[in-house]
């Protein structure tokens, strides 16, 4: 078995919620069949604060062996570098996550907020958040670049907001199992950033031929002028859809680029930046004289059906 | 006469809650509710573009982020002044019901009910049922509560994308039409889950429990066989064994903005909805319209830069000031509606949307721990039959439109708000538009209602009122005081502002 303790720091709950929507696994199969114990999580454990605390104590003095620590929530710094902006019984719970992650054989960050410091770290960022091992893309986490846990890994960041659900329990059943996880440069599982919002989205058709909505709620591609960041941003949401169902751009809303440490960016995140006709930041890895060449053909090449926006998404 | 000072900690809430008790001879004779995490969204928002307020302010709670989505985009439709047509109202209260429903049967079944499984009830004619029910990841209504809340927000992503934090409303409309699918799709999720909620949850049908419209019925029907076998049954036997029919309950004053949009108005600040708001007077005992010019907030107690009195949320402002040794004891403000404590949630919006058993039970009992549980849960009923009244609508009215986009021009700098019933009860976002950019952004969600501070004029807020005179058996262990916190279905995530302190333990750096 494969012990597990579940921190929230300056957090919304929303990566909690998510796991709850997890189907394949679910958070209960985890438990019953991927040989995960659970020894605490803030809002389903049955047990009182004190039992809690006693766990805590015995994990701390390496009594209860603590084999996955998820943190959920941006670590809180402020007021100058306490970090009781957010506490637990009078102790900076920024603390309590680097106690915990000293013990723990591996430490998940669940959600941006944890892994790069997220939404509460936009500026002008009141509560100085940081994640923990990253600040936004850059060191000065928590734990310094070159930490690693018992396991010999670095934080695993199952970044999203929230992070996908699936992402998040089959990160655990593999860490469960004692499989070897690989990671990618800014330390997320490969499995579930290996792929961009961009592919599999309905929407895809439109994006082809360049035909491009100027206003929310239409059919066509959200990437040239309503801000979407699928092309560019690493997330299964549409090979996974979410709630079994359905992902942000299939529903006409744009990617915010959740997964990435610079979410959310400091711009008008419903507007396009642009170079002339072209968006300032293409699909990964593209040349903009090669881009700009396709799109002026796909746009001629466009069939009546799609320029029209008659297609369903 | 003993007194003692306890400080307790509290999970199976969201966010992070910490109680100040002082007890005298086990009784509590005064409580304060102190938050512990500051997050600062509000400053988050100065300077950004207006639609960012659909991105981040979801964020503030990851269990009602399309609550806070619908109040966002009304405040921006109240400050631009723009219609939405009826489709897209019927599509955002359809989403906010199936999150309510989320809502609802997480908090009942895997926040607030598992505590009948303590040890110390094993001696209870119900403590067997109750440990099979509600056992965390073990009992069968637990389990089946995580499967059928799993499935209700499949609705959300139908038109959202995905559940939790989406941004599919905006000014004008929702991002996504209804059509065949999606209005089929969502009709099963809603059978399955009615047929659940029927048979396991009520014991009985939808019709017949909306039918029951007095207490006496009511107890009636708890000893029938059906009904005490029901999940509901089984929490109401615990409850009312344990008297919690009879105590904390709180505040006698209660506010609700009304649930959802008519969506026959069009016109902006839609204060049309179709179960009436307004604010029940606790001492006459009568329901006006509310104004929301008299919702005020104080700092007195709170460690924010102090003003005098109260400030309405145009005029308000958060600005931390962190002062740890004085009489202030937390980073919440405290809201008022004139200068009355209000308590809002389900028993609120009910009791003042004219629900006749709600009203009965609240005559008969007054407010109780137990009201507002079963409130909570009966909610559900009246939630499921307006969400098919929507998918009728949606199907009749299929080809209407679902946005209509605002011009450039119309979006002028201005002021606007936007009142909503979210799970937890009334919500609020007030913002001021200037030169394209957010100016001020103040919310006042219902956990700051009903977890508030004093205010200037020394007067406890809601838990605070509800805590009082309750005997604590093992201040160690106060399962008491969980009963009671935990029928507030506290969300202290959604305290925005809300910063760590105890009341007499001293910080420093």
């Amino acid at each position: 078995m494969a012990t597990l303790f579940w921190l929230q720091t300056g957090a919304c709950g929303g990566d909690s919620l998510a796991l709850l929507s997890a189907e394949s696994p679910s958070l209960e199969q985890i438990f019953s069949a991927h040989g995960v114990e659970l020894l605490w999580h803030p809002s389903l454990s049955g047990a009182s604060m004190r039992e809690h605390d006693a766990l805590l104590e015995r994990i701390v003095n390496g009594e209860q062996a603590l084999d996955i620590l998820c943190v959920e929530g941006s670590i809180v710094t402020a007021p100058r570098g306490t970090g009781l902006y957010d506490s637990y019984r009078g102790r900076a719970r920024m603390d309590i996550a680097r106690e915990l992650a000293e013990r723990a054989g591996t430490v998940v960050a669940m959600g941006t907020c944890a892994a790069y410091g997220g939404v509460h770290a936009a500026a002008p960022n009141p509560g100085d958040c940081i994640g923990l091992q990253y600040n936004r893309s850059a060191p000065g986490g928590l734990l310094p670049p070159e930490w690693r846990s018992r396991a010999g890994l670095p934080v695993v960041n199952v970044s999203g907001c929230p992070a996908h659900p699936h992402a998040m329990t089959q990160t655990l059943a593999w860490l469960a199992a004692g499989l070897p996880l690989p990671l990618d440069e800014l330390n997320r599982p490969k499995a579930f950033f290996n792929t961009v919002v961009h592919q599999g989205c309905t929407r895809n058709e439109y994006h082809e031929y360049d035909i491009e909505e100027n206003e929310p709620g239409g059919r066509a591609c959200l990437f040239f002028n309503l801000g979407c960041q699928g092309p560019m941003t690493q997330a299964v949401c549409n090979s996974d859809l979410w709630n079994g169902t359905s992902s942000k751009t299939r529903a006409g809303v744009p990617c915010f680029g959740c997964t990435s440490p610079s979410f959310p960016r400091d711009a008008d995140l419903f507007l396009t930046e642009k170079v002339g006709d072209i968006p300032l930041r293409l699909p990964l890895g593209v040349e903009r004289p090669r881009y700009m060449a396709y799109k002026n053909l796909a746009r001629a090449a466009a069939p009546e059906r799609v320029k029209d926006k008659k297609m369903d998404v | 006469m003993a007194t003692i000072e306890v400080n307790i900690n509290l999970n199976r809430v969201e966010g992070d809650l910490e109680i100040a008790l002082v007890l005298d001879d086990g009784v509590v004779t005064e409580a304060r509710t102190v938050g512990t995490l500051y997050r600062g969204f509000e400053q988050i928002m100065m300077g950004r573009a207006p639609r960012d307020a659909l991105v981040i302010t979801p964020r503030v709670c990851g269990i009602c982020g399309t609550a806070h989505l619908y109040s966002a985009v009304l405040a921006l439709e109240h400050a631009w002044r723009t219609p939405v047509p009826p489709n897209a109202t019927r599509i955002r209260n359809l989403c906010l019901i199936a999150e309510g429903i989320q809502n609802d049967l997480r908090q009942t079944f895997l926040f607030f009910a598992p505590d009948f499984c303590h040890r110390r009830y094993a001696q209870h004619n119900w403590f067997d049922d109750a440990v099979d029910a509600l056992e965390p990841f073990r009992g069968s209504i637990y389990l089946e509560t995580l499967a059928q809340t799993r499935k209700v927000v499949e609705i959300v992503a139908h038109f959202g994308g995905q559940w939790p934090h989406s941004s599919y409303m905006l000014p004008g409309g929702v991002t996504t039409p209804a059509d065949l699918r999606r209005v089929l799709a969502c009709r099963s999720v809603l059978d399955e889950i009615q047929r659940w909620y029927e048979r396991r949850v009520i014991g009985a049908s939808l019709d017949d429990w909306l039918a029951l419209e007095d207490a006496e019925r009511y107890f009636a029907w708890l000893d029938t066989p059906a009904h005490a076998g029901s999940a509901l049954g089984l929490m109401s036997r615990a409850a009312r064994s344990l008297g919690l029919h009879l105590c904390a309950s709180g505040t006698p004053h209660m506010l609700s903005y009304g649930a959802w949009c008519n969506p026959d108005r069009w016109s902006s600040p839609h204060d049309a909805r179709l179960l009436p708001g307004g604010f029940y007077d606790g001492g006459s005992g009568t329901v006006e319209p509310y104004d929301q010019q008299l919702i005020n907030e104080h700092v007195r107690h709170s460690w924010f830069r102090p003003y005098d009195g109260g400030q309405h949320p145009w005029n308000g402002e958060t600005v931390p000031d962190f002062q740890p040794n004085s009489d202030r004891y937390t980073w919440a403000k405290a809201p008022r509606y004139g200068d009355k404590a209000v308590q809002t949630g389900p028993l609120a919006e009910l009791l003042i949307g004219g629900d006749a058993l709600i009203a009965s039970l609240h005559r008969a009992e007054g407010g109780s721990a137990w009201l507002r549980q079963f409130a909570r849960v009966r909610r559900i009923a009246v939630e499921l039959k307006q969400a098919r009244l929507i998918l009728d609508e949606l199907t009749a009215n299929l080809h209407e439109p679902h946005i209509l986009n605002p011009a450039k021009t119309q979006e002028t700098d201005g002021e606007g708000y936007g009142l909503i019933m979210a799970a937890r009860g009334a919500l609020g976002h007030w913002l001021k538009i200037k030169d394209g950019v957010f100016e001020k952004y103040q919310i006042i969600t219902p956990t700051a209602w009903n977890a508030s501070p004093r205010d200037s004029g020394g007067l406890p807020g809601h838990w605070e009122q509800s805590l009082v005179g309750l005997s604590v058996q093992v201040p160690d262990d106060p399962v008491e005081i969980g009963h009671v916190i935990r029928s507030h279905d506290p969300c202290l995530v959604c305290t925005v502002h809300v910063l760590n302190t105890g009341t007499r333990l001293r910080f420093g750096p």
